[in-house]
């Protein structure tokens, strides 16, 4: 188990299942829909930037991490941006 | 000695990499222009949305991203010698990949008992422009790992591993636009 979890990759896959978990309960708390949307938008970066950086292995070149990693944070800014006009 | 160049930090072949930022651009290019045309009648396309099965698509993101993680173990375990192990791994994530297609395909034989069809709202018409033409990569996807999976040399299984995780990538933009943020 505990090889298990020093694992990079092990450790990646929990933690997208973790974020897939808190995007779904999102949905399910009282609050306006515009910060649901918000929500689950920032996760769903955060679980892109996961896959770039450990199923992709980007994470093992810097620069590229850094370069996709920006552009595609202003992607999701954008669809941020159009969801909550 | 000489230098490496950015070009080659890049993890796998170049022209995959070329493949993966053209789908990106692709889909998201959709994402865009469904949130655009969302803001023309944003009640509308909200009831619309509130149609789809919520459920079956947070379950297909368990499915990817455990299939996902199936394909990187693959090949972590065939650079490390363990061929056997690896193609296991290869099948497995074909397996995920298969189960999601049986999701989607329930998902819309949902809609079309309900006599929901692409023209009944523009919300439709994307949800099954974007959410078909991902179908249609996890379809590939799942042919391709189940190809490296019999060619398993690691140059094979790494460009298998990373169509799928493009598709996996896909994905995880693509479900939160046209199921949840409304």
């Amino acid at each position: 188990m505990r090889r298990f979890l020093s694992d990079p990759l092990s450790r990646a896959w929990l933690a997208l299942l973790a974020l897939s978990l808190a995007g779904a309960l999102l949905t399910l708390v009282p609050v306006p829909q515009a910060l649901i949307g918000a929500g689950v938008l920032i996760l769903a970066l955060v679980k892109a930037r996961l896959i770039l950086s450990r199923y992709l292995e980007l994470g093992e070149s810097p620069p590229w991490m850094r370069g996709i990693g920006t552009v595609l944070t202003g992607f999701v800014l954008l669809l941020l941006a159009l969801s909550l006009l | 000695m000489s230098e490496r160049s950015l070009i080659d930090e890049l993890p796998g072949e170049l022209m995959m990499w070329v493949l993966i930022l053209s789908e990106l651009l692709v889909f998201g290019a959709g994402l865009v222009a469904l949130l655009a045309v969302r803001l023309t009648d944003p009640s509308g396309f909200a009831e619309a949305q509130d149609h789809l099965y919520r459920t079956g698509a947070a379950l297909n993101t368990v499915v990817l991203v455990t299939s996902g993680y199936l394909a990187a173990c693959a090949l972590h375990w065939c650079r490390s010698g363990r061929r056997a192990r690896a193609r296991w791994a290869l099948l497995l994530a074909a397996g995920l990949g298969a189960l999601f297609l049986v999701i989607k395909g329930a998902e819309y034989a949902g809609k079309a008992a309900q006599g929901i069809s692409y023209d009944t709202h523009p919300f439709f018409m994307f949800y099954y422009l974007l959410t078909g033409f991902h179908a249609a990569h996890v379809l590939a996807g799942v042919a391709i790992l189940l190809l490296v999976a019999w060619r398993d040399a690691p140059r094979n299984i790494e460009a298998g591993a990373q169509f799928w995780h493009m598709v996996d990538l896909v994905w995880v933009l693509l479900y939160p636009v046209v199921y949840l943020a409304g």
